[in-house]
């Protein structure tokens, strides 16, 4: 994974780059304005700012709770960073695309796609690497149905996919009764479960792979360049040649496919399909997005600052879980911290300009 | 006669551009006068300075005899000098009296809307504008164009204002509705309110001011008493000295058209617009606001698509329903609005540049080459002498000029075989249209067709191997090189001299 | 009555909902002669009165060009607080002032952030909904609020005329925002700030001040209906008012309020509350099991964006 800055299309490739920021040729009257330079660097170059907040928030915690900096806690800990993660690199992509985008709907086709492997693989009996296959392509035709209420019939995203958040969820629970499927079989637990030197599976054969496919198109590809385009200027798009239906609806049906791949992950980590599996990975995914720097008005989104954003909150949350604070606080702090980094987000662009 | 509004020595530029340069400008009331020129004269940045929605750089504004500081809309209704907007201002979903008098709702003494004292208000005001009274309780989004312009004239009026400023407001009225907006100005002129009337239409012009005052490149050219001027002298001033281009270019050969609008027609924005452009040929494209010189290229690149006619591409039908479409088709378009439709503000010079191209630069269907996307924004803005210090830098760190090229660029880059340049050097420096014209030149020595629309007439003129004039959704007019005259042009661009449609040859 | 007039009415959204509003009634009675009883239908207006009083403030919140998901938490929080408040003794006659103080507070501090902080609504009432629900857990503790004094039960149970408090609250919070809308210039600008928020701008109506306005009236009424709901049933919960947003938001959409803004109406709005009540009692009487409930809502609301959109557009077109 890459912490360079310069994987945003359009940003500069170092910070030394911007004309009128570091002065000329990078020679700083006195140490005192280095540091300004350096520290306003850290706060606008956010990946680099969730860095160093990880660091510091991975010191402060390993020195005040007990258990915390312990090799096995932290690759532990790495492991429940996946499944919301890949929520969050979804948000990322769908947030970036602009024009309001935004997708409630995640948590309930995480949750609907784990109650339909379960039920293929256990109640039908199909073979569960096919029946978590059938459930990634189920990911995928949720996505569509949301990709297309909104660039086709252009209703706004949150009202579509509010619709679409119920009504996943409550799919979910008809399929299921509302009762947990378990009885996966045991050489399905090796995705979730195994590790390799101590490195969870998941991890390593999920979650690093897609971080570096996803960034890889956002920085590489044709796709990712539109993206781009659509969310930053949605007219100046239209007139660039670019086709921003097409645009919009991959981006959900990525979202879909996402949400289907955590699935997966999770069904396996947990060896049951519960149907309330998602529930409020909404928020948290959201929340990581944002904090992770992309903008609520769209075009501005990386996956580093997304990874690292997922990173943070995760290492929060095992700190507070281990100092014994209850988890109802973790969504409390969740809705602060989406509102703080919304409003932190704002007070940067406006003071850029 | 008094003067209620005058200005003295009104300046304001906008990123180095001056579009007033010390104007000065005098209202008597209960007069009638006529702000004319082309666009870009200076005429809206004028009446946007009285009416608020500008402040000057410098200059002063005289109202009833004192010093007045005009800093928002409302604080020039309320002085009383209310403006009538070509586009209409108002809320789809609420009915006429609303809008009336949104903002200032007429409340009886417990503070609720007295409804039926507004439409009894606005029924006067409706008779004084000659229109149906049923349409006060209709909803204003199910109103035509022109009912929308008359309910504005309504609430201008309703402002009991002392000073009316009227900006084109027969462009979208029938010949009917137009007639009773001179009564009403006849009638607002005996009760002494003066009314500053921008208008294209020199017939009308004439018919009804007392003033005119001619505006050309942000200065004033002259102040008439109607009656003492002919429409000739007008027309004149307001055209100014011709700018010759000093290249004197090749003239095209004129073989088989690349391509050929046929019947295009999009009620009420054009009406049956046809015509060939031919390999290496700068056509230039003429006309005042609203008349749908751009909406035309909007609709052959599928934006807008027109609802009658047919584009012929080397003889084939063609049907574009979007700007990706024409683009596979060789036809390119440079927007209008460099600022909303065109930059990518928030991006880099190097996106700006080749997000059009990218499509063709791919590798393995769906990577981007880039290498050769570096390539392509070095040698373009190499070719267009971009300043830039980095192809990753921001495209917002650019002077306007340069963001233009940078535009231009992304446009140049998919060697289209059909440029469509909508207004390309609007607001840039001299130097850099200088470098733009020289390119367009360049490109039609390659053998690409060029549509220029521009509503500078001395570049039109300058650049254009054949001028098509448009005025209200027609075409009234083609001149070739040697027999357009900037007379000429502009009387057909104000429908002055008929339709001058004649075999281009 | 003339020929337009009669196809404006016949296309209206209110007489749409109100022609459905029958036609379920006559399928619903035909399963279960049941659905026809006064028992069940003073029931179910019972039920929806907390949705229509809450209803009322989502469809000025969503004509502005608003959002706002936090309204169930809103409820939630503040029935733990007047239940709170009823056990530790404070006059019955106190507990709606407090219930709407309480419920405004958190809806101003929606719309400040909204206004102030330029946050898109939907973000900003996802984030203080989620706020509000850890507060609500950390307040009760995971205990539940029972044996609520029954100086309080009388906002639920009584009735007044022979008709339930919660239906009197209801006609007239309905009645009281109807005349705002028509009758107030701030009714108005409600309507030209998601109209035209530009042109309100320069007709010089204070923006910043009707958001915060409307998201503050929101928050009050989901008060009053928490005051209503902790009547009626006598118990706080750690999950009172969850899901209670999705009802909220589909009456509202289902009344023809467009998403877009500028647009919509609370006769729309109480006809979308009844249509939903319908919609959810005739599920208990057909047996449908309550897990399909947020299938059938939530597609209703998608359905009646997509007709509203499509529609919307072939006029513009």
């Amino acid at each position: 994974m890459s912490f360079t800055p310069g994987v945003i299309p359009g940003e500069p490739s170092s910070v030394t780059d911007r004309p009128g920021r570091s002065g000329h040729g990078g020679a700083f009257p006195n140490a005192r304005s280095m540091f300004v330079t350096l520290g306003l660097a850290i706060v606008r170059e956010r990946p680099w700012f969730l860095f160093v907040s990880l660091l510091i928030l991975i010191f402060v915690l390993a020195i005040s709770v007990n258990g915390f900096f312990t090799i096995y806690n932290m690759l532990n800990m790495s492991k429940y960073s996946v499944e919301i993660g890949l929520l969050a690199l979804a948000e990322t992509l769908v947030i970036t695309s602009g024009g309001g985008g935004i997708d409630l709907s995640v948590g309930s086709m995480l949750s609907l796609v784990c109650v339909i492997i379960g039920h293929l693989a256990i109640k039908l009996g199909i073979n569960i690497w096919a029946a978590a296959f059938a459930g990634i392509i189920a990911g995928f035709l949720l996505g569509c149905i949301n990709g297309i209420l909104i660039s086709t019939v252009r209703i706004p995203p949150f009202i579509v996919t509010l619709g679409t958040m119920y009504a996943y969820r409550s799919l979910a629970l008809v399929i299921t009764g509302g009762i947990p499927i378990s009885g996966f079989p045991p050489s399905y637990y090796a995705l979730g479960q195994g590790s390799i030197m101590g490195i969870p599976f998941q991890v390593l054969i999920i979650f690093i792979p897609v971080i570096i496919i996803l960034n890889y198109t956002l920085t590489r590809t044709l796709f990712g360049r539109y993206l781009y385009g659509v969310g930053s200027n949605e007219l100046a798009a239209k007139f660039a040649a670019i086709n921003i239906k097409k645009v919009r609806v991959w981006v959900y049906i990525l979202s879909g496919l996402l949400a289907g791949i955590a699935a997966v992950v999770m069904t396996s980590r947990v060896a049951t399909a519960k149907p309330d599996a998602g529930f409020g990975y909404e928020l948290q995914a959201i929340t990581i997005a944002v904090l992770g720097g992309t903008s609520v008005a769209g075009g501005r989104g990386t996956i580093a600052g997304t990874v690292l954003a997922a990173l943070t909150l995760t290492v929060l949350y095992n700190g507070l879980d281990l100092a014994g604070i209850h988890p109802i606080w973790q969504v409390g702090t969740l809705g602060l911290v989406l509102i703080i980094s919304v409003l932190l987000n704002n007070w940067l662009l406006r003071s850029k300009e | 006669m008094e003067t209620i509004l005058s200005a003295a020595g009104i300046s304001k530029s906008f990123g180095g551009v001056h579009a007033l340069k010390g104007v000065d400008f005098e209202l008597a009331a209960g007069e009638v006068h006529a702000l004319v020129g082309e666009n870009g004269a200076g005429k809206s940045t004028l009446i946007k300075i009285f009416s608020g929605a500008l402040r000057p750089d410098s200059g002063r504004i005289l109202y009833l005899g004192k010093e007045v500081e005009i800093s928002a809309p409302r604080v020039a209704q309320e002085m009383g000098i209310a403006t009538v907007y070509q586009e209409p201002l108002l809320y789809p979903e609420l009915d006429v009296v609303e809008n009336i008098f949104m903002g200032r709702e007429i409340t009886n003494r417990y503070g609720n809307i007295d409804y039926r004292e507004e439409l009894s208000r606005a029924r006067t005001l409706f008779e004084m504008v000659g229109v149906d009274p049923n349409f006060l309780v209709e909803k204003v989004g199910r109103l035509s164009l022109g009912l929308n312009q008359l309910v504005l004239i309504a609430k201008a009026l309703s402002y009991k204002s002392r000073v009316i400023i009227f900006d084109e407001p027969t462009a979208i009225l029938t010949e009917q509705e137009a007639r009773r907006l001179f009564e009403i100005i006849g009638r607002l002129k005996e009760q002494g309110v003066g009314i500053i009337y921008i208008s294209h239409r020199l017939e009308e012009v004439f018919q009804i001011a007392d003033r005119i005052t001619v505006m050309r490149d942000g200065e004033i050219k002259g102040t008439f008493p109607a009656r003492e001027v002919t429409r000739d002298r007008i027309v004149e001033l307001m055209a100014g000295r011709s700018l010759r281009s000093s290249v004197r270019r090749a003239r095209p050969a004129y073989g088989k058209p690349v391509l050929s609008v046929q019947g295009f027609t999009r009620r009420p924005q054009y009406f049956d617009v046809s015509f060939d452009l031919y390999p290496g040929e700068i056509l230039g494209f003429f006309g005042l606001v609203g008349s749908g010189r751009t909406e035309v290229a909007l609709g052959m690149i599928g934006i807008a698509p027109p609802r009658e006619g047919s584009l012929l591409l080397d003889d084939r039908p063609v049907n574009i329903r979007a700007p990706f479409e024409a683009l596979d088709l060789g036809i390119a378009y440079l927007p209008e609005d460099r600022k909303t439709q065109g930059l990518f503000n928030i991006l880099s010079i190097r996106y700006n540049i080749s997000v059009s191209v990218l499509g063709r630069l791919k590798r393995l269907g769906f990577l981007v080459d880039r290498d050769r996307e570096a390539e392509i924004c070095n040698r373009y803005s190499a070719e267009l002498s971009i300043k830039l210090r980095n192809i990753n830098n921001l495209v917002s760190s650019l002077s306007g000029g340069n963001q233009q090229k940078v535009v231009l660029a992304r446009w140049l880059a998919g060697s289209p075989r059909v440029l469509i340049l909508d207004e390309p050097t609007r607001g840039i420096d001299v130097a850099s249209k200088e470098e733009i014209h020289n390119k367009i030149f360049d490109l039609a020595s390659r053998g690409v067709a060029i549509m220029v629309i521009s509503s500078e007439l001395p570049e039109i003129l300058k650049i254009s191997d054949r001028i098509i004039v448009m005025h209200e959704g027609r075409m009234t007019g083609i001149f070739d090189r040697e027999s357009a005259t900037p007379e000429g042009v502009l009387r057909v661009a104000m429908g002055e001299a008929g339709t001058g449609i004649q075999n281009q040859g | 009555m003339n020929t337009k007039a009669f196809y404006r009415v016949a296309y209206s959204r209110e007489f749409i909902v109100f022609i459905s509003l029958i036609i379920l009634g006559a399928v619903l009675t035909s399963f279960s002669p049941q659905f026809l009883s006064l028992e069940n239908i003073s029931n179910l207006l019972l039920q929806i009165s907390g949705i229509t009083i809450v209803a009322v403030g989502m469809t000025m919140v969503i004509i502005t060009g608003g959002f706002d998901v936090s309204v169930g938490s809103t409820l939630g929080l503040v029935a733990v607080i007047i239940g709170k408040a009823a056990l530790a003794g404070v006059h019955p006659g106190f507990i709606p002032v407090i219930a709407l103080a309480s419920g405004s507070c958190l809806g101003a501090i929606n719309g400040n952030l909204i206004a102030f902080g330029r946050i898109p609504p939907i973000i900003a009432t996802l984030g203080t909904m989620n706020i509000l629900r850890a507060s609500i857990f950390q307040m009760l503790g995971g205990r539940w609020i029972s044996k609520v004094p029954a100086g309080i039960r009388w906002f639920g149970i009584s009735r007044f005329l022979g008709i339930p408090v919660p239906m009197w609250f209801a006609i007239i919070i309905a009645l009281i925002f109807a005349y705002f809308l028509s009758r107030r210039p701030s009714g108005r600008y409600v309507y030209a700030l998601g109209g035209n928020p530009e042109a309100a701008n320069l007709a010089g109506i204070n923006l910043r001040r009707v958001q915060i306005t409307v998201y503050s009236i929101t928050g009050a009424l989901a008060g009053l209906a928490a005051l209503i709901y902790v009547g009626r049933t006598g118990i706080v919960q750690t999950n009172t008012g969850v899901g209670f947003e999705l009802d909220v938001i589909a009456a509202v959409v289902l009344g023809g309020t467009s998403t877009l803004g500028g647009k919509g109406s609370i006769v729309g709005s109480v006809a979308g509350a009844l249509l939903v009540g319908v919609i959810k009692n005739g599920l208990i009487l057909l047996n449908v099991p309550a897990l399909w409930e947020g299938m059938i809502i939530g597609g209703l609301i998608l359905m009646a964006v997509t007709v509203d959109t499509v529609r919307q557009r072939g006029i513009a077109a």
